[in-house]
């Protein structure tokens, strides 16, 4: 089921929210919807499920216009990032509500919401109440809850930003494997761009309403398209007045380069920062491993020479 | 659905308009129903009159009495919890709920001239019930949880941060209480104020029966108005009406006002 | 423990207590803050309950009984709590719909809309009185008689009670994101079902709350329904008149009675709602 997006156009009174937004997503893929606060990843995710109108432009699920047609006529599967969990029901109720409103039969809607608890992991908090769970189960309650209708296409807001980072990296990785062994079509908004090159097969980077950049996670990253791509996806530093990644630039004592007088040295763990100042240009930093770091063993207030990695 | 259905406003306009637009503006209109001459020659009732010296007479005690109380019973029951204060949290509601018809009768027992407490102040030569005193009271008792229960769940909210941090600062108890704490609190001090303000001028049942109803002497306004309508009187009661719901309309005003600004605040912080 | 320990070159290192604010902290002075405020509370209220009862017992229980179910009381409770009732229910939905259109809806004159709901609040129940007498009496400008029949006392305790259900819901309105009710929309739900199934089980501990303020006010409710009611013995007399009408006719006994037992009355009833409401908030 193949997600087709054309010429959207959305605003909240003067202010333009999307502009001109088009978009194929491919049938079972994950695409991440990376952007800032505020450049309407949000808002498009809500018009692809009918929960917000749209103002010019298609909204096309396998072939099918259902710009005008309503939520809960999509068949879509639609995670929030409080997780909206319904707190008068149980776990099981919750899951279960798609089914009952479908009018399923009691013994088949019992056995569809068991396998799914199980899938999730929660099949021992079936007759649990939402707010007996942690956030991170709480999470997967409302994937469940999105699943249990086998809904064409799945979409998830923030689903990962109210979580620590353990339980979020953890959960992760599990919505990719599960992503990949059930092939639904799935789009994930986000600001966090290491969660998005963690999770998804392409990455769709938004800015303002308007599109950056479209493509797979390694190719926006290596080849960004502008600054903007450049230094929301990773760090950047200055170099010979040019925008590049700190970990791109290497440090010698001799050599050819740009000399430089080392102003700090910051130990990360595996990564080590070293921060330098040019005689002309502005202070830089540059990332190093451990182990080159190790090796060189730089002292703060020496002379060294930068240059580009080859 | 958008945020919220054509109809479903329409049918709430119409019903508030209906139960609570009319009658005000029906009390307004048969004030003014004989002309404005015929109204200023009402409103000046020597039996109105003192009546509604009367009414301003028990406002100027029972007001800041019950401001006094109740910001001091807010402050002590969120800050200075223990048992007695959880009492006090629970009971607080109580004169909202009892008739006030029943409080009369509790206090005239209590206080009358052969009751608990009236024997002994009698000795003393006060006079309670039927008297300026009994009205002050029955006013006071009916309107004291109103700035408490408007207080206790704000300073909760608000918490004590800013006010351990004046201390840490030097600050004593008064300074941090003028400084700190009335600036947070002002506002919905100011709307549990004017709902004070409205009990107390509204107050019939259990003035009623405290005051006696004697004309002239213990007859409050609103009293005033009772006694001209069962009177056929209709034209002077209203006039009173007409006083009393001019005086609302303008509390509605400060509560309106109360609120905005205890808004403002709030999202000044959000 | 002197009152000034909060200097910064006092060699405490401990923090500033809790609960230091208005009061001074010697015990002295807190036992005496308590005094003062137990002393006040009994003057005013507890004294007072503690006569009503002792008073309505004067005679022991069996005249205290006989007093308290004499038959107009029996019919003026019957009156009262039916009126109440039907009032607390009407305005219960009344109040939720006012409510989701303060909250959701903006209009021009909203703001006057939602200051008139107040207006019960603020106006003496004597003015409401003679309105309403007026207003559906004879001589009715609108041809509308509603004295000394159940549905005029009715329309009055409605007037009076529509404040709590309106404020009580407003503020939980307010703070709801409609997360959950999006979810199940996209889950199939319909708006009528997504309202019943999510957002009313949400609001309804606070509906419960406001009906049962309401109910508890309209059941001691005096002045606003005196008039209209025309206080027919045994058929329009309310609770409260009835115990009005014995206090000045000399029987304060029978009165005093009669108030207990409407008190006790009042009191299950909020107990009753504070224990539902909180059976309602259980998922929450």
């Amino acid at each position: 089921m193949s997600i087709s997006l054309e010429h959207l156009y959305k605003s909240y009174g003067r202010e333009p929210v999307l502009e001109d937004f088009s978009d194929v997503v491919p049938d079972g893929s994950l695409t991440a919807l990376l952007g800032p606060s505020g450049s309407g990843k949000s808002t498009l995710l809500k018009m692809i499920a009918g929960l917000e109108s749209v103002d010019q432009g298609r909204v096309i699920l396998h072939g099918r216009d259902v710009t005008a047609l309503p939520a809960r006529h999509r068949n879509i599967g639609f995670c929030f990032q409080d997780y909206a969990p319904f707190y008068q029901l149980s776990v099981f109720e919750n899951v279960a509500y798609g089914l009952k409103t479908r009018k399923m039969p009691a013994a088949h809607i019992t056995k569809e919401v068991t396998e799914l608890l199980e899938l999730v992991h929660l099949g021992a908090f079936a007759s649990r109440y939402p707010r007996q769970l942690s956030g991170g189960q709480r999470q997967r309650m409302a994937l469940a809850r999105a699943l249990a209708i086998k809904p064409d296409v799945l979409l998830l807001d923030e689903p990962f930003a109210a979580l620590d980072a353990q339980v979020g990296a953890e959960l992760r990785a599990w919505v990719r494997s599960l992503q990949h062994e059930l092939g639904i079509t799935t789009l994930l908004v986000t600001h966090n761009q290491a969660e998005a090159m963690e999770v998804a097969d392409r990455v769709v980077i938004m800015n303002h309403g308007r599109i950056e950049q479209v493509g797979v996670p390694s190719e926006v990253y290596d080849h960004p398209a502008n600054d903007f791509v450049r230094s929301f996806l990773g760090p950047t530093t200055t170099f010979a007045g040019a925008s590049v990644r700190p970990h791109d630039l290497e440090v010698t004592r001799s050599g050819e380069g740009v000399s430089a007088v080392v102003r700090d040295v910051i130990r990360l763990g595996f990564e080590v920062r070293v921060v330098a100042a040019p005689a002309d240009g502005e202070a830089l930093w540059l990332q190093l491993t451990h182990d080159e770091a190790q090796q060189l063993n730089l002292q703060v207030g020496e002379n060294v020479t930068i240059r580009r990695r080859n | 659905m958008g945020r919220s259905p054509r109809w479903l406003r329409t049918l709430v306009i119409l019903y508030v308009g209906l139960l609570v637009g009319v009658p005000l503006v029906f009390v307004f209109q048969r004030a003014f129903a004989h002309g404005a001459g015929a109204l200023w020659t009402a409103l000046q009732d020597p039996s109105m009159g003192n009546a509604i010296g009367l009414t301003i007479r028990v406002v100027l005690v029972a007001l800041p009495v019950n401001t006094i109380v109740g910001v001091g019973a807010a402050l002590w029951i969120v800050r200075h919890p223990s048992w007695l204060t959880r009492i006090i949290d629970r009971v607080i509601d109580v004169p909202l709920a009892i008739s006030p018809i029943i409080i009369g009768l509790m206090l005239e027992l209590a206080y009358a001239q052969n009751g608990w407490l009236g024997r002994p102040l009698a000795a003393l030569g006060l006079q309670i019930i039927f008297s300026y005193p009994g009205i002050v009271l029955a006013c006071i008792f009916v309107s004291l949880p109103l700035v408490t229960r408007q207080l206790i769940p704000l300073l909760r909210e608000i918490g004590s941060n800013q006010e351990q941090t004046a201390a840490s600062l030097g600050a004593g108890p008064v300074r941090i209480f003028l400084t700190i704490t009335m600036r947070s609190i002002l506002w919905a001090t100011a709307y549990g104020v004017s709902l004070t303000l409205a009990r107390i001028l509204g107050e019939y049942g259990a003035v009623l029966i405290v005051s006696g109803n004697i004309t002239d002497l213990t007859q409050t306004l609103t009293l005033n108005i009772g006694a001209n309508f069962e009177n056929y009187n209709a034209y002077q009661g209203f006039v009173g009406a007409g006083v009393l719901a001019l005086t609302s309309v303008i509390i509605l005003l400060l509560l309106g006002v109360a609120r905005h600004r205890e808004r403002k605040r709030h999202e000044h912080l959000a | 423990m002197t009152a000034h320990s909060f200097s910064p070159t006092n060699g405490s290192s401990q923090p500033p207590r809790t609960g230091w604010l208005l009061w001074p902290f010697s015990t002295l002075s807190r036992r005496t803050a308590q005094g003062v405020a137990v002393t006040f509370y009994s003057l005013v209220v507890l004294i007072p309950l503690a006569a009503l009862f002792s008073n309505a017992f004067t005679h022991g229980w069996g005249f205290f009984w006989k007093a308290a179910t004499a038959k107009e009381a029996l019919s003026a409770y019957r009156l009262t709590i039916t009126c109440s009732l039907v009032a607390a229910l009407v305005n219960a939905v009344a109040g939720l719909g006012t409510a989701w259109v303060l909250v959701r809806d903006s209009f021009k004159g909203k703001a006057i809309l939602n200051a008139l709901i107040d207006l019960p609040f603020a106006l003496p129940t004597v003015v409401a009185g003679v309105t309403f007498y007026t207003l559906y009496g004879p001589k009715s400008p609108v041809h509308l008689t509603l004295t000394g029949t159940w549905t005029g006392i009715t329309v009055a305790i409605v007037f009076v009670t529509l404040p709590f259900t309106v404020r009580s819901v407003q503020p939980v309105i307010e703070t709801m994101t409609f997360n959950a009710e999006a979810a199940a929309a996209t889950l199939g739900a319909s708006p009528w079902r997504v309202f019943r199934t999510i957002t009313l089980p949400t609001l309804l501990p606070a509906i419960v709350t406001g009906a049962g303020l309401a109910f508890a006010r309209a059941m001691g409710e005096y002045g606003s329904v005196v008039f209209i009611s025309n206080n027919l013995p045994f058929r329009t007399e309310v609770a409260s008149s009835y115990i009005y009408s014995l206090a000045s006719a000399g029987d304060p006994i029978g009165a005093a009675a009669t108030a207990v037992m409407m008190l006790v009355v009042a009191l299950c009833v909020l107990v009753v709602v504070s224990v539902t409401s909180r059976r309602l908030v259980k998922g929450h």
